[in-house]
């Protein structure tokens, strides 16, 4: 066994171009799933009750069927009942979001239910709307509490998102392919993605432990 | 004030509340005593609908609870103090004080503030502006709290079982408060197991027992002179 340093460093660069593709992937479909999941969490515990089996539609949906399936549905099957092409990159955000959407749902769900019970009270006798109660007291003492969660989540989003590679989008992982496919170097570049990843989710591990630290819950009662 | 006409609350099958009425005029502190899970809680929390009654009628200030745009507006003129306290723990005392205040009265910040400091002096705590709930003892987060709902200017303060959560030691600077409060005219219903505090500032005494009021009067009256066994009894236990 040969172990080719040179084809390592290299590559590095385009792989690092592959990575930078991945972390804006990531990024936007962290954004995505956030803005859905606060809102189908809060809907998981609305008092309407349509609104309710909506969104438990949608979490049991997104979260039974495979990311990969979810990734075809939306870049090869949705355009023969559209008759339009969907961009990879929207195909990509789009399929990654939605998912995450629904496991960030659960995150932010069982977050606003671990809130205590007497804080809706207490807003709701202070004559604040469910909204008004919802959004000034219990979602940022939820958002503390879920940031924990919120941290693991977007780290399996960054693994996931190599599944991306399926349809060509040219992400870290399928950076690495296309380097393999000319190279043949496949020990030296797996080896290159698989730190890469690691350098990727270390750091977001470690902010997220900031994070907890920083807003560290005052909510001793 | 407040009327209740035949109120019935039930719980699954357990009926809580086995028709009710009660009518609290205006300036007048009620105190509701009775064992726990007589109802009396129940009773109070039907005031400013955070239980919805099963059956009966619950109107204040002539508005009757029922849809949701009555409710605020109830809620609004109706200041509730809870065991726990239940103050916002990511907030500063003050900005505990001026939420509600600026998002459903629509005050200017500044007059909030204002409204905030004055209420914390009243409640002795102008110190403690800037302290977040958790740097507080029981009976500071309990006056807090009375200072909270009073931000609101409320015309009718509910108090469930304020002192309940407390150390003894702080029950007495929670209880001063209330006596103030009362002395200055607010329409006040509670629900204590402090029977002293009862007899002393109390208009009227209720007691509740198994979801009905058995008796009411002149709380001295009632303690001196219950009418009914079950009073007698409770009152024996408790005394």
């Amino acid at each position: 066994m040969q172990f080719n340093f040179d084809l390592v460093v290299n590559s590095f660069p385009l792989l690092l171009v592959g990575a930078g593709v991945t972390i804006k992937i990531t990024a936007l479909s962290v954004a995505l799933g956030v803005v859905i999941g606060l809102f189908v969490g809060i809907a998981r515990i609305s008092r309407i009750k349509i609104l309710r089996v909506l969104a438990a539609i949608y979490v049991d949906f997104f979260r039974g069927t495979p990311l990969l399936v979810q990734i075809f549905l939306v870049y090869f099957a949705l355009p023969v009942i559209t008759g339009q092409r969907v961009d990879p990159f929207v195909a990509a955000i789009g399929s990654c979001g939605i998912n995450s959407g629904a496991y960030v749902a659960e995150i932010f769900r069982a977050g606003i239910q671990s809130i205590d019970k007497g804080q809706m009270e207490a807003g709701r006798s202070l004559g604040m709307t469910w909204v008004q109660t919802m959004r000034y007291i219990i979602v940022p003492q939820a958002f503390k509490r879920v940031i924990p969660p919120l941290g693991n989540e977007f780290i399996a989003l960054l693994k996931d998102s190599s599944l991306v590679s399926v349809i060509g989008f040219e992400e870290l992982t399928r950076r690495g392919q296309l380097i393999i496919a000319k190279t043949y170097g496949s020990l030296e570049i797996w080896i290159s993605v698989a730190v890469i990843y690691l350098a990727m989710t270390l750091t977001i591990s470690r902010f997220v432990a900031y994070l907890e630290r920083r807003y560290k819950t005052d909510d001793r009662h | 004030m407040i009327d209740i006409e035949n109120l019935r609350k039930s719980f699954g099958d357990v009926e809580v509340l086995k028709g009710i009425d009660l009518t609290i005029k205006e300036k007048e502190v009620v105190v509701i005593i009775g064992p726990s899970g007589s109802g009396k809680s129940t009773l109070l929390r039907c005031m400013n609908y955070l239980e919805e009654p099963t059956s009966g009628k619950v109107s204040v200030d002539g508005i009757v609870l029922d849809g949701e745009a009555n409710i605020n507006k109830v809620r609004e003129e109706v200041g509730m103090v809870f065991q726990r306290f239940n103050l916002f723990p990511h907030m500063t005392v003050l900005d505990n004080i001026m939420l509600a205040p600026i998002k459903v009265r629509h005050i200017t910040k500044a007059e909030a503030e204002d409204t905030a400091r004055k209420l914390l002096a009243r409640v002795g705590l102008a110190d403690k502006a800037d302290a977040y709930p958790s740097q507080l003892s029981g009976g500071q987060q309990q006056r807090v709290a009375i200072a909270r709902a009073l931000a609101m200017k409320p015309k009718v303060m509910l108090f469930d079982e304020p002192t309940s959560a407390l150390d003894p030691e702080m029950v007495g600077e929670v209880l001063d408060v209330m006596r103030k409060l009362a002395e200055e005219g607010m329409t006040m219903v509670i629900v204590t197991h402090e029977m002293g505090f009862a007899r002393e500032v109390g208009d009227r005494l209720l007691f509740v027992d198994d979801g009905r009021i058995i008796e009411q009067g002149d709380p001295k009256e009632v303690f001196e002179h219950p009418q009914e066994e079950r009073t007698r009894l409770f009152l024996s236990k408790v005394l």
